[in-house]
């Protein structure tokens, strides 16, 4: 676009001798701005560009920017997700697309002038910082219609709407490895093409065929021989389904380099599963406390040990995460309490918490907040940063270790 | 939920590399005529690359600041269209990417022309 009344050499040399500079102190192109004809500054949007950002646009991966009515904006690359924030500055941020810097200016033998222009005047700029993504909405999605079985497909309990990956994209802010780790970790599965989470009473029934027949077959001890696994009980439940129990609640053999070759060449071709036995102790406590939600403790330890299978032994330690146990109670209780259902933001956590149980030590709430910490921010950065301003933090030392409790119960804990 | 999918310029050579200047304050004309068109200053470098920004009787000198983040310049892509409105997805295309910027946050020194010389 031409530029009318340009600006001439002698206008720039009799301002630069009014302003006392000379000549021989700048370097001889003058760039001299106006604003474009076109100024248009409602037409472009700045955005921050974290460097993780741009390396996943220039990568060509997708990046989306995905919000509704009721959450704030996240812009997601395929592997994370970063909360979109609106940002004001006082100041005039002008766009000049072609202006050079004084260090790739070429110097020009006499004094010269390009003409740049402005083509818009910013003042917002969209920032982005790395955020958990929220993924809370996705169980509740999935747990619309779970699955209880081929059977039970026709039920009118089960015509809740079943979603696919892309319709979760569109309803979940996270991005896609975000929401497939999510949905691995919740043990869902694909059915006829949707993602469902197994209803828990169907679980309990898959669980409880395949332990009869590893118990029939001695394959407690000796290792699941998958296939055969599979055939026998593929007349009752689908072999997708019976794999996917398995991969959540056994581990793959790796065959052991033996000293006897002629047995493992026999064994080459089998793939064998051998059952993980804290997953099993924690599937059975699960049973126990999902139906009771508090239990008499020394009750619930003797009930869940008579109850996992022959050989497998039960430790307190397998109930983290999924049970919460009040030693301070007389006697002593223990309740079924998920990481799953707690509020996803730090400070709604720890009200969350606090409002359940007034003091914690470290071992006792990290099942329950290790999964907000990120890169930056481990569990006691959190903690520490939480309870800075209202809320106190001590060693208790009286050898249970750290405890964390609200300000206002100082007092009553002094007197332990 | 809205859907906004950002995206890179594909032309040639990619995205393009723009630059900016960031003055403390806002820019005012004496009279509210709009701004399109009209010339602002002229800027010069020193010979160690310190930029000298002259609006009006204004002086004022700044520096090369590389940002820690640049900033990606987003223009809305005209809607695909299927008649339907609303059916369109809307897009964004980064057109150009600023890493530097021109900051000039002093305070304008004036320019005194022809000081009269009283006795």
């Amino acid at each position: 676009m031409e530029i009318v009344n340009k600006r001439t050499l002698d206008e720039i040399d009799s301002v630069l001798e009014f302003a006392k500079l000379g000549r021989d102190e700048i370097k001889s192109v003058t760039q001299s701005i106006y604003f474009s004809e076109q100024l248009d500054s409602e037409g472009i949007k700045l955005l921050e560009l974290d460097t993780a950002v741009l390396t996943a646009l220039e990568n060509g991966e997708r990046v989306i920017i995905r919000g509704d009515k009721e959450d704030s904006a996240v812009l997601c690359t395929e592997s994370e997700t970063f909360e979109v924030k609106l940002g004001e500055v006082s100041n005039a941020l002008l766009i000049v697309p072609d202006m050079t810097l004084g260090s790739e200016l070429t110097d020009t033998l006499l004094p010269s002038i390009q003409y740049q222009q402005v083509n818009s005047v910013m003042h917002t700029f969209y920032e982005l910082r790395k955020m958990k993504p929220r993924l809370q909405k996705l169980r509740s999605l999935l747990e619309e219609n779970p699955y209880a079985g081929q059977a039970a497909e026709g039920d009118v309990d089960h015509q809740g709407t079943k979603y696919t990956f892309n319709e979760l994209l569109n309803l979940v802010q996270g991005s896609e490895r975000e929401i497939k780790i999510a949905l691995e970790k919740m043990q869902a599965i694909v059915i006829d093409g949707y993602w469902r989470v197994l209803d828990f009473d169907f679980l309990v029934q898959v669980m409880s065929h395949l332990l009869q027949l590893c118990d029939e077959n001695s394959w407690l001890d000796q290792g699941i021989p998958i296939q055969e696994c599979l055939s026998v009980l593929q007349d009752i439940f689908p072999r997708t389904v019976i794999e996917h129990v398995l991969k959540n609640f056994a581990d793959k053999i790796t065959p052991a380099t033996g000293k006897d070759d002629d047995e493992k060449h026999m064994q080459i071709d089998i793939d064998y599963y051998r059952l993980n036995e804290d997953k099993v102790c924690r599937f059975f406590a699960e049973q126990i406390l999902k139906h009771a939600r508090k239990f008499n403790l020394s009750q619930f330890l003797s009930t869940w040990e008579k109850s996992v299978p022959d050989g497998m032994k039960t430790s307190v330690s397998q109930l983290e995460g999924i049970a919460l146990i009040d030693r301070d109670s007389n006697p002593e209780v223990i309740s079924y309490m998920t990481v799953d259902t707690l509020p996803e933001e730090i400070s709604e956590r720890f009200n969350h918490l606090f409002r359940i149980r007034e003091k914690w030590s470290l071992p006792e709430i990290t099942p329950y907040i290790k999964d907000l910490t990120t890169d930056k921010m481990d569990v006691t950065a959190m903690l520490t940063k939480s309870f800075k301003n209202t809320q106190y933090w001590f060693s208790s030392g009286n050898g249970l270790g750290d405890c964390f409790c609200n300000l206002k119960d100082f007092d009553a804990i002094v007197l332990i | 939920m809205v859907q906004i999918h950002v995206k890179l310029a594909s032309e040639k050579g990619g995205y393009q590399e723009w630059a900016m200047i960031e003055l403390q304050g806002t820019l005012e004309t004496r009279n509210p005529i709009p701004f399109s068109g009209r010339f602002i200053g002229d800027l010069h470098f020193t010979h160690k690359d310190v930029p000298i920004l002259i609006i009006g009787h204004h002086i004022l000198y700044g520096k090369v600041v590389t940002l820690e983040k640049p900033y990606g310049i987003l223009v809305k892509d005209a809607e695909v269209t299927d008649r339907a409105p609303g059916a369109g997805q809307t897009s964004y295309t980064i057109r150009a990417v600023i890493r530097k910027k021109l900051l000039f946050k002093t305070r304008p020194k004036p320019i005194i022309a022809n000081v009269p010389k009283k006795v």
